[in-house]
């Protein structure tokens, strides 16, 4: 199954990373081991995203800079609103990264 | 609520995580504590950046694990090696390492050649040193041989094949490729002794790895064996330390690696800036200081462009172009996500990309967005900017 390692930049993702970096650091933990973890996150972020959410969001704002690079868009967006059913966040810049859907079901 | 949903969604993949690494960690012989350590490292994390609350019963659980945990396992780690700590039932090593409870274990210990057997007669091979095994045994023969104490972890290496001893062209082939490549491994394991001891001790473990091992032909030095069958991408032992650091370095660059990557060696300065070399000109703004000289030196270049460009070519050109792809207002922008938690983020899929003049449309999937200090998960998005 392929998939995206997009998800460890997450907050979760990083979490995991950086304990992961610590025990190899500290020789807890093998090398080959800790690519393991982190492969079996990406499935499993991948997987708990498709089935456990179900929320939808809306986002508006102004597009500051887009990039298409091997696959990957790339917005940089400015005073941009998220929108979801309870909540309306505002910032003043954000990132979206976002890989092509396609290649997952490949 | 919305929140309390995103936790509920990170300990599940938690969860999922780590209980399907449970297999992983079972056939390199790593122990269950270990994969607690991580799960409550991990959690622990979590918990401090707010990403999972910590009012979840599951999540208090397992905090309460994560100070036994932590108050056991880390010291032990760190005296001892890599992934022994964690085997309770070596409470005495030493009878381990000395006598090897399953030396029978080790088919291939027996084509050892009898002048060597003495130094192999503990033939608990830990998968540390799988990956090259001929190379240590070569300098089992050769610089055990003279110094067997030196602690070097050839005397307990898996015994070599019988091939090895047929085809002695074979071995000094792989010798010289892999020892280059051991030795970084050694200069970054300064105490072998306390490593042996451990290898040694992991007679057990060896059970489990072996049967990967055997079938997967040990002529291929750099398999480990436990890798081979388990892993869908092969990672040896090097390897993985490679890719492993690579991996982290991709984590911190890896927004930055994605500009590079877009070369604007066009000679883009050729003609334009042979006709526009004004100073005062827009294109001042991106052009590094290197380029201002080049406009002010020479004049009659402009007559004869070719020559003035390769010598531009030299000294201004390679900076003109790094600063053109760092185009300042975007560097800002990616500065700022070196802070953490500062900068707002989506990670997603996209479905669909359209633009209209400068309106872009684009359906998104399987978000993760971190804004305003908070993750919020999304199962579809839709987005309109302008541009």
């Amino acid at each position: 199954m392929a998939t995206f390692e997009l998800y460890r930049r997450s907050t979760i993702g990083m979490c995991l990373t950086e304990t992961l970096d610590e025990m190899v650091s500290s020789g807890t933990l093998s090398p080959e081991l800790a690519i393991q973890v982190l492969v079996q996150f990406d499935k499993s972020m991948t997987d708990a995203l498709e089935n456990q959410v179900k929320s939808k969001v809306n986002i508006k704002g102004h597009l500051h800079t887009y990039r298409f690079c091997d696959n990957v868009w790339t917005f940089i967006l400015t005073d941009a609103q998220f929108k979801n059913d309870d909540n309306t966040e505002q910032v003043g810049k954000v990132k979206i990264v976002a890989c092509d859907s396609k290649l997952l079901s490949q | 609520m919305a929140s309390s949903n995103v936790s509920t969604v990170y300990i599940s993949v938690i969860d999922d995580v780590i209980s399907k690494v449970r297999e992983d960690f079972i056939t390199y012989g790593v122990g269950d504590a270990v994969l607690n350590e991580l799960q409550a490292l991990w959690e622990m994390k979590m918990l401090h950046c707010g990403a999972i609350s910590g009012n979840i019963d599951r999540t208090k659980a397992v905090g309460a694990s994560t100070g036994g945990t932590a108050g056991a396992t880390p010291p032990v780690h760190d005296l001892n090696v890599p992934y022994e700590a964690t085997s309770e039932e070596y409470a005495t090593p030493t009878a381990d390492m000395l006598f090897p409870p399953t030396p029978l274990q080790t088919p291939i210990q027996t084509p050892l050649p009898g002048t060597d057997a003495g130094m192999y007669n503990i033939p608990t091979g830990p998968s540390d040193y799988a990956p090259s095994p001929i190379s240590d045994v070569r300098n089992g023969m050769v610089i055990n041989g003279a110094d067997p104490k030196t602690g070097r972890p050839s005397p307990y290496m898996p015994p070599p094949s019988p091939w090895m001893n047929q085809r002695p062209l074979g071995v000094d082939v792989n010798v010289a490729y892999v020892e280059g490549r051991e030795d970084p491994d050694r200069g970054v394991q300064p105490q072998p002794l306390t490593q042996d001891f451990l290898m040694m001790s992991s007679g057990k473990r060896k059970r489990d790895e072996y049967p990967g091992q055997l079938p997967s032909g040990s002529f291929v030095p750099q398999q480990d064996g436990s890798a081979d069958q388990i892993v869908e991408f092969a990672v040896s032992k090097e390897n993985a330390h490679q890719l492993w650091s690579s991996i982290m370095n991709k984590q911190e660059t890896s927004t930055k690696s994605v500009t590079p990557v877009i070369p604007q060696r066009d000679g883009i300065q050729d003609d334009y800036n042979d006709q526009f070399f004004f100073p005062g000109v827009p294109t001042e703004d991106y052009n590094t200081p290197g380029e201002s000289a080049e406009y002010r030196a020479p004049t009659p270049a402009v007559a004869t462009p070719k020559p003035r460009n390769d010598e531009g070519d030299d000294d201004d050109e390679p900076p003109l172009n790094e600063d053109d792809d760092d185009d300042d207002e975007l560097d800002d922008l990616e500065q700022g996500e070196d802070e953490p938690n500062t900068q707002h983020l989506v990670l997603a899929q996209f479905d669909k990309v359209t633009r209209t003049k400068n309106r872009w449309k684009c359906t998104l999937k399987d978000g993760i967005m971190h804004l305003n200090g908070r993750d919020v998960l999304f199962n579809k998005a839709t987005g309109e900017f302008d541009f």
